[in-house]
């Protein structure tokens, strides 16, 4: 009886304990009508045991394996939607809305703003703090023909991801976290 | 005369009971002849606990391989599941800094044109 009344209390106070600690993974809608109209859609839903698993399917002896492993350290998941059109202005910005919304809610910072007139590609990353550690990345590229949601989920190094600089691409970025953000140190 | 014959043919002819002795033999030999055709090669006959334990010996040598082979089967489908991810890590990660590149190029060309672009740090 009082086992049961304890399990009663947690799970009434759970969604409440839930809402009070800020959560960095993003609630990706489906997003069908987005992809009805996609000619390329890519959807990666990796959580924690999936990061584990390729984890141990990484050589450390591979410079791009050793590289990934490093920031895989302490991820807790990378959710990813991107959808490409074969004609400009196929998707509105409405239809990233519920995302965007939740970017609004507390814990989550504006690191980076980028509208290219030129490109016509718009970036907007956001991290998520907490006791001065970023918990959370997400970013929201708009290009005329494709739109990328990106959602990581975990302790995010960014030393970690400038290192990644020839590895897949990544440049080095000049840009410094949020005040009373700093990388984690793993 | 012919009838002598007959008489004395009759007489040599009744019929005699077999001697002990070769009643024995005959069935000793009858037997022995049943005991080849049954077991043709020779080979002894197995008892029932020899035959029980090449039973328990077979189901136990099939387990083992059941066993085995859905070990097998496991550890592929773990190892094709470790891999996929490994690629979706890795096209994540690829997607990621594809990305970042977009804003850092933003970034650089602010420096090189003001008017044209627009970022925000």
């Amino acid at each position: 009886m009082r086992i049961c009344s304890v399990r009663i209390f947690f799970a009434l106070m759970a969604p409440g304990l839930a809402w009070a600690s800020p959560n960095p993974r993003l609630v990706l809608p489906e997003f069908s009508a987005l992809a009805q109209k996609a000619t390329e859609s890519v959807t990666i839903t990796l959580d924690a045991s999936l990061l584990a698993m390729a984890g141990r399917f990484l050589n450390g002896n591979d410079p791009q394996d050793a590289a990934t492993k490093e920031i895989l350290k302490g991820l807790q998941g990378i959710y990813i939607r991107s959808y490409t059109f074969d004609k400009d202005a196929a998707y509105q910005q409405s239809d990233i809305n519920a995302v965007r919304n939740q970017l609004s809610a507390p814990g989550w910072n504006r690191l980076v703003e980028t509208r290219s007139r030129k490109t016509q590609a718009d970036v907007d990353i956001y991290i998520m703090v907490e006791n001065n550690r970023a918990i959370g990345l997400a970013l929201i590229a708009s290009e005329p023909r494709q739109i990328t949601i990106v959602n990581i989920v975990g302790a995010i190094d960014l030393d970690k991801l400038h290192k990644l600089e020839g590895q897949f691409g990544v440049p080095k970025l000049d840009i410094d976290p949020p005040k009373g953000a700093e990388a984690p140190r793993n | 005369m012919s009838e002598d014959l007959e008489s004395r043919l009759r007489a040599a002819l009744r019929p005699v009971a077999p001697s002990h002795e070769f009643s024995q033999n005959l069935i000793a030999r009858v037997t022995a002849d049943q005991g080849s055709e049954a077991n043709p090669g020779g080979t002894r006959r197995r008892s029932p606990k020899t035959t029980a334990w090449w039973l328990s010996a077979s189901m136990a040598a099939s387990l083992l391989i059941a066993a085995g082979v859905q070990h097998q089967l496991q550890e592929r489908r773990e190892t094709q599941r470790g891999l996929e991810a490994r690629r979706q890590v890795i096209e994540a990660l690829r997607m990621t800094s594809q990305k970042l590149n977009l804003a850092y190029e933003v970034i650089k060309s602010q420096s090189s044109f003001p008017a044209d672009d627009k970022p925000g740090v």
